[in-house]
């Protein structure tokens, strides 16, 4: 009868625990979902045309100079 | 008697518990379930865009409806303050939203981690946040018309609405699930409960053929060209001609993805597949090559060009009413002659000019995978006057979209086929990636008539009665158009609609791009507005692709 009872304990106490655990990893799962939406979100702003203007506009580089092509070769420069 | 009263007690209070139980557990067990069995609906991430090269076109964030619990709001005033500093909204509007006799009140859709975690600090009590997902546009409105939007379907549901989100919903919304489970007070899960789960499915990414560098190039260069020749509206397409799939597509006016409800619907229309208009001489390439391939002209024929041609009442002539007298096939598109053209199409023929055009796809959707498009209309052979035989040959009397143009033309110079317009080449789900390869419709063309009309073109470009400013050392072919607007079964001589088609490198074309300005202001003629910027853009394209000279 002890044995049952102690038996009984120990399962009702390991579910309450497990179930914490699984609670737990839930909310985790849930704020890495989240977090992992931020960080692509930031990724993309990072590497967007908008983002690419500003960094140009910054270091001086907004002006696109025309290349020069050299004429077509009649033949190879020792 | 004590002992028996209280024994009958005892009795009945234990009767009440066995019918309470028996009415809930029996009686009213289907449908009252346990106040521990959660159920909730597990919502799918939908698919996101990239373009061609990976990069992100569109994405999901998070978002927050925050909502208030009215009866658990002590201090409404205080709640209204707080709430209306940190979201920055006028007091009115929440005020007018908070209906103190309701249970449940939604406040504000949409909101960033930011501005919740703001609302979290200020402690109040009664709010709450229900979690959501919305798009997310990295390049802003780069490609509106392309993407389109998502509206709410008749339960409230997310539904795509135009363009990609629109042709391609199904695959982007992806399936929901649902978790059933047993919990206690805490929300902790009752092991021995019931536990059910069954996940939702992601929807399907899609990878364009867009390029975002080129859409960038396009809609950079329209803007400015809008402004330049005080045109209404405009359209740029840029595709690969060999196997239509589309590059860039921008047209304007167009709107912004994240407040597209603050536009009238005219905007949200994508002139590119749903506008239909007369194309104008742009159209005349199309019937000089087919007949070359009907062998009923040699690019060297001649054709005596000595005026006006009467065809029943009315008279064609040229754009200035100059003529010069014997000239080859080719100089008939160099000068675009309309006098020329009308002569050409008698040596095709009236059964050839209708077939083609029903081999071209004219009065039919080219299947572009964009919700929007119209397929415009082809008149029967019955309804065709003589006159109609004469004016399509220079583009007039027959109405497309500039994306049926763009797909006739690459018919022309790819070696003949008319393949089918498309934008996504790759769907990729969880398991699985689905590629989509360039469709031929038809084949309409021999590679030697493709080979001369593409000569011919070059030669239109580099003789054209307009100079422009070309990128130095490159062969470029294309054709100006110039179409006068019907309105109420009369042409305006005023508007008009200009149009430039071109290709580049010639001998085998990277890339075509069609340039539509509607009723530009500057000048009406599409060599004077539409041709210098698509040369703008092919200038671009040439450096973007390195393209050396010579090709």
């Amino acid at each position: 009868m002890t044995g049952l009872i102690i038996a009984n304990l120990f399962v009702v106490i390991s579910g309450i625990v497990i179930s914490d655990e699984i609670n737990n990893f839930e909310q985790k799962t849930d704020k890495l979902h989240k977090a992992n939406l931020t960080l692509e979100k930031e990724v993309a702003k990072l590497s967007s045309l908008n983002f690419a203007q500003i960094q140009a506009k910054e270091y001086g580089f907004e002006n696109a100079s025309a290349p020069q092509y050299i004429d077509q070769l009649k033949f190879a420069h020792r | 008697m004590k002992i028996k009263f209280v024994f009958l007690l005892f009795i009945a209070f234990y009767l009440t518990i066995i019918v309470r139980l028996f009415f809930l557990q029996v009686l009213s067990s289907s449908d009252n379930k346990s106040p521990y069995l959660k159920t909730n609906k597990l919502y799918p991430i939908r698919g996101r865009i990239y373009d061609k090269n990976n990069q992100s076109l569109v994405l999901n964030q998070n978002s927050y409806q925050l909502y208030v619990e009215p009866k658990i709001v002590k201090d409404k005033d205080m709640l209204i303050n707080s709430l209306s500093k940190s979201l920055e909204v006028e007091e009115a509007s929440i005020s007018t939203k908070l209906d103190m006799t309701k249970y449940w009140v939604s406040i504000a859709g949409g909101l960033t981690q930011e501005q919740k975690d703001k609302v979290d600090k200020l402690n109040l009590k009664g709010i709450g946040f229900d979690y959501q997902t919305k798009r997310f546009f990295p390049e802003a409105s780069l490609s509106a018309h392309v993407i389109g939007f998502l509206g709410k379907d008749d339960q409230g549901e997310d539904i795509g609405r135009l363009g990609l989100e629109g042709f391609y919903d199904r695959d982007l919304r992806g399936l929901s699930g649902f978790v059933e489970t047993e919990r206690d007070i805490l929300g902790r899960p009752i092991l021995i409960g019931v536990q059910q789960r069954v996940e939702a499915e992601d929807g399907r990414d899609l990878i364009l053929t867009i390029d975002k560098n080129v859409q960038e190039i396009s809609k950079k260069r329209l803007i400015e060209g809008l402004e330049k020749y005080k045109a209404k509206k405009g359209c740029v397409i840029t595709a690969n001609p060999k196997t239509m799939a589309i590059v860039a597509l921008v047209c304007l006016p167009d709107y912004d993805l994240e407040k597209y409800y603050e536009f009238d619907e005219n905007f949200y229309k994508n002139l590119a597949i749903s506008d239909l208009y007369e194309p104008g001489s742009v159209f005349k390439p199309l019937i000089v090559a087919a007949a070359l391939e009907e062998k009923k002209i040699k690019p060297n024929d001649t054709y005596n060009e000595t005026g006006q041609v009467a065809v029943g009442k009315y008279n064609i002539k040229t754009w200035n009413d100059k003529y010069e007298g014997k000239i080859s096939m080719t100089r008939i598109l160099e000068k675009s002659s309309n006098v020329g053209m009308v002569y050409i199409g008698e040596k095709l023929g009236k059964n050839n000019i209708y077939s083609y055009m029903k081999k071209f796809g004219f009065g039919k959707n080219t299947g572009i995978d964009l919700e929007g498009e119209a397929g415009g209309y082809l008149k029967l052979v019955p309804d065709w006057y003589p006159i109609d035989y004469a004016t399509v040959t220079f583009g007039q009397g027959i109405a497309i979209t500039p994306i049926q143009m763009i797909r006739a033309f690459a018919s022309i110079i790819n070696g003949g086929y008319l393949m089918k317009p498309y934008l996504v080449q790759k769907i990729i789900s969880k398991n699985k990636t689905t590629e989509i390869k360039p469709k031929i419709e038809r084949r309409l063309f021999s590679q030697m008539t493709s080979d001369i009309i593409r000569k011919m073109l070059v030669s239109t470009v580099e003789n054209a009665e307009a100079k422009w400013d070309r990128p130095k050392g490159f062969k470029i072919g294309g054709k100006t158009g110039t179409a006068q607007i019907p309105i109420k079964g009369v042409y305006d001589v005023s508007k008009t609609i200009a149009s430039f088609i071109g290709f580049a490198p010639a001998d085998n074309p990277k890339f075509l791009t069609f340039v539509v300005l509607y009723e530009p202001q500057s000048s009406q003629w599409g060599s004077e507005t539409a041709a210098p910027l698509f040369f703008q853009i092919a200038k671009d394209l040439i450096v973007y692709y390195n393209i050396s000279p010579g090709q």
